[in-house]
């Protein structure tokens, strides 16, 4: 085989068949990561001494657990429990886990930042604690948390390649076959990097649009 | 003054140092036109290399090279690395050959050289306990199926079922090593494990799997070697002829249960 039927034949279809696995465990697994991240960070700061408590014993699991071992535990552990998940869905939930345990630190830092002012006037109006936070203290959280998540949406991109391990080919699952059948590790592992660099600025760009989109004149801070 | 002194004092210690380090170094080498080769193997593949419970590694391929070594008057350095960059490691003179179960493909005949066969392997399949899965419905691609990621037995699937169109790709799971994969035969996510006859005999020994049968698929294993190092191909080649002759090669056939 040529080198450039290879590339063409081979090498590529392969990663682009991977690839899209890839975007598909990173589309299911970030809205999720981001709604289980808001829900523990409000937990944490705004719950009673019980549910603070269970959201920071999950933060604590979480964050203390390799992603890996947790992707094993999901996989090849629940089912002596009588729980058997298939391969992607174990992967996606362990992201989803792994990835809102992250994000709740992220957004628990800017709930913090809103000042304590704001929720003392929102109840003074009239407004439930619930409300306050709904409508006061989020919509700007969340704002000033946009730069911490997508530092780990950035990171949830290069850790769904974890996935290959509990067997889901995706993008590097995929270079691992072709790259031990030809060995040809530097071809196909050039390439991945290359895909994972164009996802990641594809991320980066469209996390500074939304911001821009997202910014409420005279509070940019500029 | 003081300085000079401590500067004296440590000169002495290391020059010391070194004198003893000289005396242990020599007592220990061989003589030094003996060459020393490092033999690439994986370390989790048994019978043919593996570790023991100290650590160090044997199986059938370790002991053949050292007895090979000892016969052809070479010194041997085995060292345990992972499959997959073990022919990259092995061009990069990293290690000067592979003994470790290896097959002759003619993918990697394009970047290594092989010695003689010396084993001829062919694929056992494990299936759980009380499991009415046939042979036949593993060679027809009926059942769901798990193999080792770029082994024989995940080439056989690929070629004379997916490619064939007999079986989707999704019916064949891909794992790291043969024992997660036979964890999840466990779990019943899988019906039917493929992979290397003596390694398949010795895995599921203590667990609720039987082995099925096997898949004619001849495999021959053989030394892999650097294109360019040729002279070491025919001490290998030669070393081989000698062991296979030699009482040694019956008496490790016994020893690993090799037949």
């Amino acid at each position: 085989m040529t080198d450039a039927a290879f590339f063409t034949e081979v090498l590529i279809p392969a990663l682009l068949k991977g690839g899209v696995v890839s975007l598909q465990l990173i589309a299911l697994a970030a809205p999720f990561g981001l709604l289980a991240g808001i829900a523990i960070a409000i937990g944490r700061t705004y719950g009673g001494r019980v549910v603070s408590g269970l959201c920071h014993g999950y933060i604590i699991f979480f964050k203390g657990c390799p992603l890996l071992l947790l992707l094993f535990i999901l996989y090849f552990g629940l089912p002596s429990l009588g729980i058997t998940l298939p391969a992607f869905v174990a992967a996606v939930i362990g992201f989803i886990l792994c990835n809102g345990a992250y994000n709740s630190e992220y957004i628990r830092g800017a709930l913090l930042s809103v000042k304590e002012g704001q929720m003392i006037a929102a109840q003074a109006l009239g407004m439930s604690r619930w409300q306050a936070i709904r409508h006061i203290i989020l919509p700007q959280a969340l704002r000033r948390a946009i730069p911490g998540v997508s530092n780990e949406f950035i990171y949830l991109i290069k850790y769904s390649s974890l996935a290959y391990l509990i067997t889901v080919t995706e993008l590097t699952g995929a270079a691992k076959i072709v790259a031990a059948k030809y060995f040809a590790y530097f071809e196909a592992f050039a390439l991945v990097g290359i895909f994972y660099l164009i996802l990641v600025s594809i991320a980066t760009v469209a996390v500074g649009v939304l911001e821009k989109r997202l910014a409420i004149p005279g509070f940019s801070g500029k | 003054m003081n300085m000079k002194i401590l500067t004296a004092l440590v000169s002495v210690a290391i020059l010391c140092m070194l004198a003893v380090a000289g005396c242990t170094g020599t007592d220990n080498k061989a003589p030094v036109d003996k060459p020393l080769y490092v033999v690439g193997i994986d370390g989790d593949y048994p019978p043919y290399s593996y570790m023991d419970e100290k650590g160090n590694p044997i199986g059938f391929d370790v002991e053949s090279i050292q007895w090979i070594g000892n016969e052809m008057g070479f010194d041997v350095k085995i060292q345990p690395m992972a499959w997959d960059g073990i022919i990259p490691a092995l061009q990069q003179k990293k290690i000067d050959m592979v003994y470790s179960g290896m097959s002759i493909s003619p993918e990697r005949l394009e970047k290594v050289n092989f010695s003689k066969p010396y084993w001829i392997v062919n694929q056992a399949v494990a299936v759980r306990e009380g499991s009415t899965v046939t042979l036949d419905d593993v060679k027809e691609g009926k059942v769901v199926l798990g193999a080792q990621r770029g082994c024989t037995a995940h080439d056989w699937f690929d070629k004379n079922l997916i490619q064939t169109g007999k079986m989707t790709a999704d019916n064949l799971k891909l794992y790291d090593n043969v024992q997660l994969a036979l964890t999840d035969l466990q779990n019943k996510r899988i019906d039917a494990v493929m992979y290397d006859v003596p390694v398949i005999k010795e895995s599921i020994e203590g667990k609720p799997l039987v082995m099925l049968g096997e898949i004619q698929t001849d495999e021959e294993y053989g030394v892999a070697i650097r294109k360019d190092d040729t002279e070491l191909l025919t001490t290998i080649n030669e070393g081989l002829d000698k062991l296979m002759a030699s009482p040694k090669w019956e008496e490790l056939k016994q020893k690993y249960d090799m037949e």
